[in-house]
């Protein structure tokens, strides 16, 4: 899967560009409520349930800034991809400690014979490994700007 | 449409199972920590499946069980009026037995439906 195959999941209804939550439970929350109000999902508690439990297993924060909630749900029917920032960081239970201000939440169907779910996840973790990728997808205001730093992270 | 209650507790059981099996399975998990995910709270997971599966009348969730051994997964979602287990077209008038609470299940492969 390359970057551009990910921008194609993604959608200017899914970005938040100015995520206010206190927690992990608010983050999660507030992104299902994204997802139903974008008309991808019609039963969130499904969603904000799996995505719980998904961090019940083991915190999506990575470190440095970015936290990538994620999860199969037969609630879902396509590889979906939400984007958010949070300028004044939240504390996600990251395993650095220190707060999370960008959050790639990406949700499957379990029917996901190639796995494109596990490659979009590969190619989204290993991206932000980079620091200067993550520095300008942590500085993207708006949508487009976000979609310009992943596009030119595979220049 | 809302989905009845038992039908979506079975999506969050099947969800759930998925979930611990991905995390049991020595690859998957090794992709994940590979991506920099720990994977440490499997036996939290186990417990909320114990609470959860403990919500589901126990009629159901036998049937569950004997879809999953048969089929492999026993819930499946309609995607564009298709059951995606089998491929068979479901009826609309399906649809509205959802709406009056019941659990569906596809005529022709016998897995329960879900409308996502």
């Amino acid at each position: 899967m390359t970057i551009e195959d990910l921008i194609q999941h993604m959608d200017p209804a899914l970005w938040v560009g100015n995520l206010r939550a206190r927690n992990k439970e608010e983050v999660l929350q507030k992104l299902t409520e994204v997802l139903v109000s974008a008309g991808k999902v019609k039963n969130g508690e499904l969603i904000l349930e799996m995505l719980q439990n998904r961090e019940a297993l083991g915190s999506t924060a990575v470190g440095s800034g970015v936290a990538f909630p994620h999860g199969r749900s037969v609630a879902i029917s396509e590889l979906t991809i939400l984007v958010a920032r949070a300028p004044k960081g939240v504390d996600f239970d990251s395993i650095d400690g220190k707060p999370t201000y960008l959050f790639f939440l990406l949700l499957a169907p379990p029917q996901d014979s190639g796995n494109i779910y596990l490659q979009a996840l590969g190619v989204i973790t290993g991206l932000v490994q980079n620091d200067q990728v993550r520095e300008k997808l942590l500085a993207a205001k708006d949508f487009d700007s976000m979609v310009a730093a992943l596009r030119e992270a595979q220049k | 449409m809302t989905a009845p209650k038992d039908a979506q507790l079975l999506v969050a059981l099947q969800d759930l199972e998925q979930m611990i099996k991905e995390a049991e399975d020595a690859s998957k998990r090794a992709a994940l920590e590979k991506m920099g995910f720990p994977v440490t709270g499997l036996e939290e997971l186990r417990k909320a499946h114990e609470k959860l599966e403990a919500r589901i009348p126990r009629a159901l969730v036998s049937r569950y069980r004997r879809l999953t051994q048969r089929l492999g997964r026993a819930v499946v979602p309609v995607v564009d009026g298709v059951c995606t287990g089998c491929f068979t077209n479901i009826p609309s008038s399906f649809t509205s037995a959802v709406n009056q609470d019941k659990v569906v299940y596809c005529e022709t492969c016998g897995r329960i439906l879900f409308w996502p």
